[in-house]
């Protein structure tokens, strides 16, 4: 039925597949079990399924207002950096500028520096700002450290368009910034949602930075809930794993939304004139 | 409707010079094409003229305004490009009237002014549709609605016809000479093919290395081509350009004679040969033949010919079509 290779390659897709799957499934059908089932059957169906635990959380305004605060910052992180990024990248890839390269080359640095190295730094310029305690206070980071890469990933994009359509617009009266708005946004969907969705697991799932910026209960994001609610009840697995599952999805909808223009994003040029 | 003046035009490129020193009038209501091989700069001159590209000296004058610093929408010119460059995600509608939105012009009058435009090239079914969904004749159509629509003074085509089969570009060619009569502006053509300069224009400009070789009408330039580059360009199969002992015997650098300029018998002539190959077109038939003491020479006949590889033929050209090209540059036609 299968030739040898296409049994190879299902067989090594089932394999890596499962390597998410297992856990992913352990996860969520764990807060249906009780913590004695956990303990003897950890991967299996549960015997008997208890609803309760999942209920209790989803009832629970601190749940609530976690993954609210997880939500603001997540928004306000890829709000951020589509547009300073998209922005920055139609000017490297548009204009040609004296110092443009060596710009360029310092921002992609930004991609060599790792995010723990920088952190004291990060927490001192937080603390004078002012914003400690703030969405602000993990935004900014966030999207100062997401720039480089979604620059890079924004300019080659932008620089496959063909240069007779922005030819075109110009001798229609389009000049640079409304053609910025007019065309290369517009064009460019599968990009905005590939950096988006990156940007968006990326932040919800941080849990350094809102660790050393917030410190107030009332402004935690979803990850400091999770070690919150983990310390409180640190025996009770089943209550710990339905909190992640439940905390999981709206970064797995945000994936499955914006999947279809993410192969489109990283394949590239999907822009014809 | 605008007369083009170039004056004293220079065109560089970091060190390298593509057009030198360049002064042309474009006159009002022509259709001129600048023809030339690759890399000439014909594109070049035209992309200044639209202003895409800044002149390195001289003057862009259209319609008595010098133009030479004015942004591309600023000049009253339309352009039509190579490969179209239709807005992808606009409706056929959106890309003709996009300019008009641009300049904020009513909605009524947009809509008044599309609709003219796409009755003029047959667009009218095809308006509601994304340009990927059209075929290249049609694009074409659209893109060259997009220029209509503006009204400029003077339309700008820069290889409009290269991305078509040849079935459509010959359509497409009868269109564009008729939407110049319809329309009556001052059009600006550029192509690499002489079929295309020979057929549509009223002017061609041809041109080598950024210099204008000659200009004049399409039979002029066919007739009395002022040097063997021009002699050698426009008509197809190119004239034959014959040097040596032939040449020097005439007191000439070069003479040349058109393929269809040269008659042939089988008893006597000036030339003595042998045929190479023989193209049988059925309206003519283009031989090549290696010609004693000569070296090759085409010749084409009217209507069809049987004839073989190695019959051997005698050549004469036509009285008043051999051009003698004179090392000092004059030409003589005898």
């Amino acid at each position: 039925m299968f030739s040898w290779k296409e049994s190879g390659r299902i067989v090594s897709l089932l394999f890596v597949s499962s390597l998410i799957l297992i856990p992913l499934s352990a996860t969520i059908l764990g807060g249906f079990k009780t913590t004695g089932e956990m303990r003897v059957s950890p991967f299996g169906l549960p015997r008997e399924w208890i609803t309760e635990v999942y209920a209790e959380i989803l009832t629970d305004p601190n749940f609530w207002r976690y993954l609210w605060n997880s939500l603001i910052i997540s928004i306000l992180t890829v709000a951020l950096t589509l547009v300073l990024g998209s922005m920055a990248a139609y000017a490297f890839a548009q204009a040609k500028f004296f110092g443009a390269d060596f710009l360029y080359s310092y921002l992609l640095l930004g991609l060599m520096f790792p995010f723990a190295a920088a952190i004291l730094p990060l927490f001192l310029t937080v603390r004078d700002l002012g914003i400690l305690d703030t969405p602000w206070g993990v935004v900014l980071p966030q999207v100062a450290f997401g720039l480089a890469f979604s620059i890079m990933f924004f300019r080659t994009f932008f620089a496959q368009m063909p240069d007779e359509l922005f030819e075109a617009a110009r001798v229609d009266g389009c000049g640079y910034i409304r053609f910025f708005f007019l065309f290369t946004l517009p064009l460019s969907t599968p990009i905005l949602a590939t950096i988006a969705t990156f940007v968006f697991v990326q932040s919800w799932n941080n849990y350094l930075l809102p660790l050393i910026m917030l410190n107030d209960r009332d402004g935690y994001t979803w990850t400091l809930g999770a070690m919150d609610y983990r310390g409180e009840y640190s025996w009770e697995w089943n209550r710990t794993l339905a909190f992640v599952s439940a905390t999981l999805a709206p970064a797995v909808v945000f994936f499955l939304a914006a999947q279809k223009y993410i192969v489109a994003g990283l394949t590239g040029g999907a822009v014809k004139g | 409707m605008a007369e083009v003046i170039l004056n004293q035009i220079r065109k560089t490129f970091g060190a390298v010079e593509v057009i030198p020193d360049l002064s042309l009038i474009i006159p009002n209501g022509s259709f001129t094409v600048l023809v030339g091989p690759s890399g000439c700069g014909k594109s070049t001159l035209l992309r200044m003229i639209a202003g895409l590209e800044k002149t390195s000296a001289g003057q862009v004058i259209i319609d008595r305004d010098d133009v030479t610093d004015a942004e591309p929408d600023k000049r009253g010119i339309a352009m039509v490009f190579q490969s179209y460059a239709l807005y992808p995600h606009m409706t056929v509608r959106q890309n003709i009237g996009f300019a008009l939105r641009l300049a904020r012009r009513p909605k009524s009058e947009i809509r008044q002014r599309v609709d003219e435009a796409a009755d003029i090239l047959q667009l009218g079914a095809l308006l509601d549709r994304k340009p990927r969904e059209l075929s290249g004749g049609q694009r074409q159509r659209v893109a060259i609605g997009r220029a209509i629509v503006r009204k400029p003074k003077v339309f700008l085509f820069d290889e409009p016809l290269s991305n078509l089969d040849a079935a459509l570009r010959t359509q497409m060619r009868v269109e564009l000479a008729e939407l110049h009569a319809k329309l009556d502006a001052t059009m600006i053509y550029v192509t690499h093919d002489q079929v295309e300069a020979m057929t549509m224009a009223d002017q061609i400009v041809i041109m080598k290395s950024g210099v204008i070789q000659q200009v004049g009408q399409p039979m002029e330039l066919y007739n009395r081509p002022e040097n063997p580059f021009v002699a050698g360009f426009i008509g197809s199969p190119k004239m034959n350009l014959l040097e040596g002992k032939l040449a020097a015997d005439q007191n000439a650098k070069i003479v040349g004679v058109r393929p269809e300029h040269i008659s042939i018998s089988q008893d006597c002539g000036d030339w003595h040969g042998k045929v190479r190959h023989a193209e049988h077109l059925g309206s003519d038939t283009v031989a090549y033949i290696d010609a004693d003491s000569i070296g090759p020479v085409t010749v084409r006949l009217q209507g069809e010919v049987p004839m073989k590889a190695g019959t051997p033929i005698w050549m004469t050209p036509v009285r008043g079509n051999v051009h003698l090209f004179r090392a000092d540059g004059s030409v003589e036609r005898v």
